[in-house]
């Protein structure tokens, strides 16, 4: 193991120390950073990008120490490198930017005296490897690529980094429109929060954006083939690592900033225009058709043969790393979103089931779903839930980062369902590289389509879209040759009429009375929408009814009201065969997610439909409307108790319930598209 | 005419703004050269020190004797100049001051190299800048210890410096004007130590906890800053900030002196030593820095700590004979002691004229 520390503990050296250690990382060495290098104040992003090599005082077991930044050591430091009472077996690096010979013997004494063991020095600056920017920290390196990494085609992926202050005229966003608007270019803007915030505020929202810090440079660089930078001059530390990654990985680099800083380094980089509007045209009379050339000739460049970063470990005396152990087989990881009850995964457990026995599939799921999906035979990486109690609110996600980077690996395949994809998501495809699906219903209400929503899809392969069985229903947010529509995702199991009174026949034994009326109410969690009012109404209006059975079902980690609870009719009931309920009821009164809605049309169901509403969900009122536009079901609104009285009167006593059946077996529903998604994944795992 | 013989003038150059033992030897220096040759006193403002006011000790030195500090003089001319303390210079490349002199006697105080061979700091550089502005007929190092000595010449055999520094042949010590107390004739095993909070000043935890351990009735260590900060004191010792509490009503509160450093870093002389033994106390520390006093502090390990003290507890005349032995020891770094080792040497460029 690895330890790295760094001279000062500030946020400039914590942020060199992601950048080193992300390289010795990705060169295969185990790293850890103790937490005495976190600085105070660490941006959430940096929390993602730490949280892997954070390693407490008893888990460390470094062979060697690495400290970066040791032209000026402070007390900080020297405190963590005595407490850590390495042994003689343990090598210890001084490594820093030396301009004199006593900087030097400086960073070695105070070392020396926090350990009592003389370390070695690397001075990092040199004739064999230029400062790349004043005030440097990181030890920056680059891995060598042999060929370009750059996508074959027509399209060249640009990202263009501009800072924050010179888009705020609005010349720089109308450019960057001209840009995107090429069919040659695929453009990603590279930017800060401000910068990004500017763009999201101005007409050119639409643009995709990547945050400073959204992704460490080495997975920023897997987005692209060309990085062409503006503004004054090397925007820091971060960006001259993603330049160097850019040219050791055989991209273009273009500096266009105004004092050429790159360029003057020597480094094996074009010169731009420093203006935006001048980039389009140089892009296509220099660099467009002759990317590849450009990149195999960066690649051979002798100065950056100087960050090669072997030759740094050949340097530091660094072990080869170890190979990995005993290759596992490659799986195909699912991993729903909670959402609000179980959609997400039960879609998701009817695509895996759909699939081929010769792919291995497995979950990562939230408690709320792990039962559901093992019941189904698949085995669940369990991910922790977001919670109030949590300092920051994406704890819970930070730890399922954690989990998904263990329990995944390159050759893998990953699936996710959700609608925002979080960050754990977002890093780990952006890391691993692996084949990516994203399965995205439709159907959001108008303020959640917006680019922010979707600027995480650059991250898939693949992006699945179950459609909705009415075709108005259905809208495309975005485009291209990844996209690809389904039919509906949905569970299907018909009961035959001698299942039905079968299962009629066991619930009356269960509750040990005659049930001739049979009511189902699912009305979701209590999350989303409060509806305990319907759920006591339907109570009351079923009380009056001889011989009712009404169940309520109960999502897992529902909130069921008190109020539920001392009927004679109604049980609040928990359990996974609603589908084998709704069928076996003369009535199902719902919510209108997307599972139970068309679990109930295709199954042929009568039903009355609630539908929820929160900012956060799909707009379940037209779905629901669509249905009883079609006469397939009712519709009542929240506020609609009356209307509620009146259709489950319709329902039960009048003929209601037939002609909804009547209408449903008519209606010319699309072909489920469980198969069609679960044959899209194995293409995309298996490419 | 009779020849007429005029005190040498003796330039001292140092900048004052150093703290520590370093101060108080000069200052105890600077009172007994006065006495028998004109002192002159310079100050240099180095980039090491850049920022601080002068030690007090040193100011209080000047004010007695009445001798201004001239900071920064374009040149200083005198017959023997002393140069105390070279690695101030060493954040420097050029010494903004010439000398022109018989006699360059620089004084070491710290080490050039560190036990283990390396540099304590860029010796060459700061050696460099010294007879780069200096006009001097002999130029000279001056040891200030038996280890610091081994040190000087370990790096000259290393890096055989340019313009000709030869090293004086007798030691430079500090001078330990100390009054002597007597020590407690029924010691308790209550330990102490006392130091500038520097990493280079202790040991590590481990060694701290032998030679601090649970048992001992008192465990208390001033200068301990760096333990106080981060949280990393035991329950068993009292841990002061350095300066927090005067050092006599320290020396009240322990029987014996407990000192070792880094490993990596060691006492060119190891004046607070001498200050525990003149305080009536035992001083046990490493045998390398031990042997800078002759017998008068007692060499041993940290894991040995331990039975010593049990030992001098279980004999408390051994500890007042042991006490009382170091102290007259410590004698032979008494000012008169400098006066007469150095004596002729500071009297004898003293310019004689018809």
């Amino acid at each position: 193991m690895i330890l790295l520390c760094s001279g000062q503990v500030s946020a400039k050296q914590f942020d060199a120390l992601l950048l080193f250690a992300a390289q010795l990382e990705g060169r295969g060495h185990p790293v850890a950073i103790h937490p005495a290098a976190l600085p105070e104040d660490v941006l959430q992003q940096q929390k993602y990008e730490i949280a892997p090599w954070l390693t407490d005082d008893e888990d460390i077991d470094a062979d060697t120490v690495l400290v970066i930044g040791s032209e000026a050591i402070s007390d900080d430091c020297q405190h963590l490198l005595r407490t850590l009472e390495c042994g003689a077996e343990t090598r210890i690096w001084a490594l820093g930017h030396f301009r004199t010979y006593q900087e030097e013997i400086s960073a070695r004494t105070k070392i020396a005296y926090a350990t009592g063991q003389e370390p070695e020095v690397l001075n990092l600056i040199g004739p064999q490897r230029p400062l790349l920017l004043d005030g440097q920290a990181a030890p920056l390196s680059t891995p060598l690529r042999a060929e370009p990494d750059q996508r074959d085609g027509a399209v060249t992926r640009l990202l263009v980094f501009v800072p924050a202050e010179e888009l705020e005229p609005g010349e720089a966003l109308s450019r960057l429109a001209e840009l995107n608007y090429s069919p040659k270019i695929d453009l990603h803007v590279l930017t800060n929060a401000r910068g990004k915030g500017i763009i999201r505020r101005s007409s050119h929202a639409e643009l995709s954006v990547i945050g400073y810090v959204e992704l460490p440079p080495a997975q920023i660089i897997n987005y692209v083939d060309v990085v062409a930078f503006f503004g004054p001059n090397v925007p820091g530390e971060r960006m001259a690592a993603l330049a160097l990654l850019a040219a050791g990985a055989g991209k273009v680099v273009i500096d266009c900033t105004t004092a050429a800083s790159f360029a003057t380094s020597g480094a094996p980089v074009l010169k731009g225009p420093s203006h935006l509007a001048s980039l389009l045209g140089y892009l296509s009379d220099v660099v467009l058709d002759q990317r590849l050339e450009i990149g195999r000739r960066t690649l051979k460049s002798p100065w950056l043969a100087q960050f090669d970063g072997a030759a740094l470990d050949r340097d530091l005396k660094l072990a080869p790393p170890k190979p990995a152990a005993v290759p596992q087989a490659p799986q195909t990881l699912f991993f729903p979103t909670n959402g609000n009850g179980l959609g997400h995964a039960q879609r998701c457990a009817l695509i895996a089931e759909a699939m081929s026995d010769a792919v291995t599939r497995r979950f990562a799921a939230f408690p709320s779903c792990i039962d559901l999906l093992e019941r189904r035979g698949f085995g669940c990486v369990p991910m922790i839930s977001r919670s109030t109690e949590h300092e920051d609110d994406f704890a819970a996600d930070l730890v399922n980062y954690l989990r998904l980077r263990n329990v995944l690996k390159r050759g893998d395949g990953f699936v996710f369902d959700g609608g925002y994809v979080f960050d754990s998501v977002y890093r780990t495809i952006s890391d691993l590289q692996i084949p990516a699906v994203w399965i995205r219903r439709g159907l959001w209400q108008a303020g959640q389509i917006n680019p922010t929503a979707l600027e995480r899809e650059r991250a898939f392969s693949r992006v699945i879209v179950p459609q909705e069985c009415f075709p108005e229903l259905n809208t495309d947010y975005s485009t291209g040759a990844h996209i690809s529509n389904v039919g509906p995702i949905v569970r299907e199991g018909r009961l035959t009429s001698d299942e039905v009174a079968g299962l009629r026949e066991r619930l009356g034994r269960h509750f040990d009375r005659s049930v001739k009326t049979l009511v189902l109410t699912m009305l979701g969690g209590g999350v989303a929408s409060e509806r305990t009012a319907q759920a006591q109404r339907l109570c009351s209006l079923l009380e009056r009814r001889p011989d009712c059975l009404h169940l309520i079902v109960a999502w897992p980690n529902a909130m069921v009201a008190d109020g539920l609870f001392g009927w004679q009719n109604s049980h609040v009931v928990r359990t996974a065969h609603t589908l084998d309920l709704c069928q076996a009821a003369d009535l199902t009164v719902s919510a209108v997610g997307y599972n139970s809605f068309h679990e109930i049309l295709y199954a042929g169901v009568p039903a009355i439909f609630i539908p929820q509403s929160a900012p956060f969900l799909d707009d379940q009122e037209r779905r629901a409307r669509a249905a009883a536009d079609r006469h397939l079901a009712a519709l009542v609104l929240d506020e609609e108790l009356l209307m509620l009285e009146r259709e489950v009167s319709a329902f039960l006593d009048g003929s209601k319930a037939d002609e909804v059946r009547a209408a449903l077996r008519e209606a010319n529903l699309q072909t489920p598209g469980n198969r069609d998604a679960a044959e899209l994944i194995e293409n995309e795992v298996a490419a | 005419m009779q020849p007429v013989s005029t005190p040498a003038k003796i330039a001292y150059v140092i900048d004052p703004r150093f703290r520590g033992g370093t101060s108080s030897a000069v200052a105890a220096e600077l009172e007994v050269v006065s006495a028998f040759a004109k002192v002159e006193v310079y100050a240099l403002s180095t980039a090491m020190f850049s920022g601080q006011a002068v030690a007090p000790q040193l100011a209080r030195a000047c004010a007695r004797l009445n001798i201004p500090l001239t900071w920064d003089p374009v040149d200083i001319s005198a017959d023997l100049v002393i140069l105390h303390n070279p690695s101030c210079l060493k954040f420097q490349d050029r010494l903004g001051t010439r000398i022109l002199t018989d006699r360059l006697i620089v004084v070491t105080h710290e080490n050039f190299v560190r036990p283990g061979g390396h540099e304590g700091f860029d010796v060459a550089t700061c050696l460099d800048q010294i007879a780069r502005a200096s006009v001097a007929l002999r130029r000279e190092l001056a040891p200030i210890s038996a280890w610091n000595r081994e040190t000087v010449l370990q790096w000259s055999a290393k890096h055989s410096p340019a313009h000709g520094w030869e090293v004086l042949e007798e030691d430079w010590f500090n001078i330990c004007a100390f009054d002597f107390l007597p020590p407690n004739p029924a010691p308790a095993d209550r330990r102490g130590r006392h130091s500038r909070p520097g990493f280079e000043k202790f040991p590590g935890p481990a060694a701290m906890l032998q030679c601090f351990p649970e048992t001992a009735r008192r465990n208390l260590i001033l200068g301990a800053d760096a333990f106080l900060k981060a949280g990393l004191v035991p329950e068993h010792w009292d841990a002061r900030p350095f300066g927090a509490m005067p050092v006599a009503d320290y020396f009240d509160q322990i029987d014996f002196f407990v000192y070792f450093t880094a490993p990596t870093w060691r006492e060119s002389f190891g004046r607070v030593l001498a200050e525990a033994i003149a305080a009536g106390k035992i001083a046990i520390t490493d045998p390398e820095t031990a042997r800078t006093f002759s017998g008068a502090a007692i060499a041993a390990q940290p894991e040995q700590v331990n039975d010593i003290i049990a030992s001098y507890i279980a004999h408390p005349k051994d500890y007042e004979a042991d006490v009382r032995a170091a102290q007259e020891h410590l004698k032979q770094f008494s000012p008169d002691c400098f006066a007469d080792r150095f004596g002729t040497l500071l009297t004898g460029p003293a310019r004689v004229y018809a």
